[in-house]
């Protein structure tokens, strides 16, 4: 139908107004503030250029939790890609009980990362923990938890977040991958195609908008890292597991350094940014060609 | 397959048991169980945290008002533009999927400023309408989508009766589309209910929500007992189950295709 100048208005000003007041004028302030030396308890505030951004930058803890998000990003994103399509891949037949298994795989996303930190904190402990318990019974001696490994506490906090993602990316996947009608898988069997060729002509075309949209989704929220980390590890030991957003956090609400605090806060933002920009222009190369 | 459904469920059904106040013993060779099924230890989570149950209710209420206010704007927002005649409104769809990933950690810290100077710190409304404000763009989105697919033609005829705005979206739209709003409501609801990072920022204990008492009551005292923790997490986790559970049918339709608009 055809939208008047006052039905624009009813549509959009509810939106506009609760992001702009919730989430846009907050960001618009803070990124304002990064070239200030604005904190809420100052009596004075200067201008102070690019100051922020370099005591950020040349802070070794912001430098490590940059270098542990990095690796988290990469690691974990394609890990819950992979598993979550592959599983996908398997349930695509229909068979009994498949609507009620994609809802179980729903369980580890509805686990709150809070939740999941308190319960891994135990599965990966000692006495009562599932990794001993399973290395008891393959006759293996008990080891201490990886979370207090230095080298062990990035791919513990990683695997934890894999647990909880993955499912969803399945339970995203599965509607698409099912949707696919039956005589293309048979076509591409009777042209001869093997089960890879199966999956690169016939699966990745049908979802490959889906996964890039998930794999935005996915990479701001790694990039954010926060909640993930603050009851499993707290950041350590040391600093093998402190995020930009634990170190963000830590800066403007424990120790009161809120310039530095804002300012690593925009830099998750520019990332994020960064990464949306590719998103964008990957969508639309799909559509040119 | 079965392996890695296993792998999935294992630690939840070991967290269930463990609530339940069945739990392993490493020390023996192998390892063997103990304990027998009692439901003890969800009576002591109150006596642990003697909030956890006003919490449970404050968490119910946040996440649901943050969801119907998050996909009324969004839904409103979806249809117009779905029906903008501006060409560009696939790049503004993609943009919102872009604000949706963006983390609430870069821009929570002058949101807490902002929100103590307007004296809405430490309120409903305040957590409410951020917690909506942070989900508002994924219902854009994905509700973008479901509306996109309609056939306009419905809508056309309505306007031919000589039905108005209201009358179109409500008559025509939103009955066309309404599994897609259920189930876009239900995923923001288990967003809000597990949000941790604006309630922390914009409260000092006043409202409190399950992943704040969770991490209060773990990082403060480290000696918790596991079968406690336990069952305070299955009871964390059962309301958002149940309502899974419920919908399943209706949350096939929460689809993040990026479908071509009209």
């Amino acid at each position: 139908m055809r939208l008047t100048g006052r039905d624009r208005l009813f549509l959009f000003a509810p939106l506009a107004l609760l992001l702009a007041g919730w989430l846009v004028l907050p960001a618009l302030l803070g990124l304002l503030a990064t070239f200030s030396t604005y904190s809420p308890f100052a009596t004075s505030v200067q201008f102070s250029g690019l100051a922020n951004y370099a005591a950020v930058v040349r802070d070794p803890l912001f430098v490590a939790a940059a270098r542990n998000v990095a690796v988290f990003t990469l690691v974990a994103v394609p890990l819950e890609l992979v598993i979550g399509f592959s599983v996908a891949y398997l349930l695509r037949r229909p068979f009994q009980g498949r609507a009620a298994l994609r809802v179980l795989l729903l369980l580890p996303w509805l686990v709150s990362p809070i939740a999941s930190g308190v319960m891994w904190h135990f599965l990966f402990g000692g006495a009562t923990g599932i990794v001993d318990f399973v290395l008891g019974w393959l006759g293996r001696p008990d080891v201490p938890s990886p979370l207090g490994d230095i080298r062990l506490a990035l791919p513990a906090v990683i695997a934890v977040e894999v647990w909880r993602m993955a499912p969803f990316v399945t339970f995203l996947v599965l509607p698409s991958l099912a949707s696919i009608p039956t005589e293309r898988w048979e076509e591409a069997t009777l042209s001869g195609a093997s089960w890879t060729g199966r999956v690169r002509h016939v699966a990745i075309p049908a979802v490959r908008p889906l996964l890039l949209t998930i794999t935005m989704l996915l990479t701001g929220l790694s990039l954010g890292t926060f909640d993930a980390v603050l009851i499993l590890t707290g950041g350590g030991p040391g600093t093998a597991t402190v995020t930009p957003a634990l170190y963000s956090y830590n800066r403007a609400f424990g120790v009161n350094d809120w310039p530095v605090g804002a300012t690593s806060g925009w830099l998750i933002a520019a990332a994020v940014l960064g990464a949306g920009l590719i998103y964008v222009r990957l969508s639309r190369t799909k559509v040119a060609g | 397959m079965a392996v890695t459904l296993l792998a999935f469920l294992l630690p939840l059904l070991w967290t269930a048991l463990a609530s339940l106040g069945v739990l392993p013993d490493n020390s023996s060779r192998p390892p063997s169980w103990r304990g027998s099924a009692s439901l003890d230890h969800f009576a002591e989570v109150g006596i642990a945290e003697p909030a956890f149950w006003q919490e449970l209710v404050t968490s119910v209420l946040t996440a649901a008002c943050a969801a119907a206010i998050a996909v009324g704007a969004g839904f409103l927002a979806a249809y117009g533009l779905a029906r903008a005649p501006f060409r560009s409104s696939r790049v503004v769809t993609q943009g919102f999927l872009v604000l949706a990933s963006l983390p609430a950690m870069a821009y929570v810290i002058p949101l807490s400023d902002l929100m103590r100077r307007v004296h809405l710190l430490d309120t409903f409304a305040a957590v409410v309408l951020s917690e909506a404000a942070a989900t508002a763009p994924l219902a854009v989105f994905v509700l973008h989508g479901a509306v996109a697919q309609l056939a306009p033609e419905w809508e056309e005829a309505a306007v031919l009766d000589g039905a108005g705005l209201f009358r179109v979206i409500g008559r025509v739209v939103l009955p066309l589309v309404a599994p897609s709003v259920v189930a876009t409501a239900i995923v923001l609801f288990v967003l809000d209910w597990n949000m941790l990072l604006v309630p922390l920022v914009l409260t000092s204990g006043e409202i409190k929500t399950i992943p704040l008492g969770l991490s209060d009551f773990f990082t403060f005292e480290r000696e918790l007992d596991w079968p406690t923790a336990a069952a305070a997490l299955i009871v964390s986790l059962a309301p958002v189950a149940v309502l899974a559970g419920i919908f399943h049918r209706v949350l096939n339709r929460f689809a993040l295709d990026l479908r071509t608009g009209a």
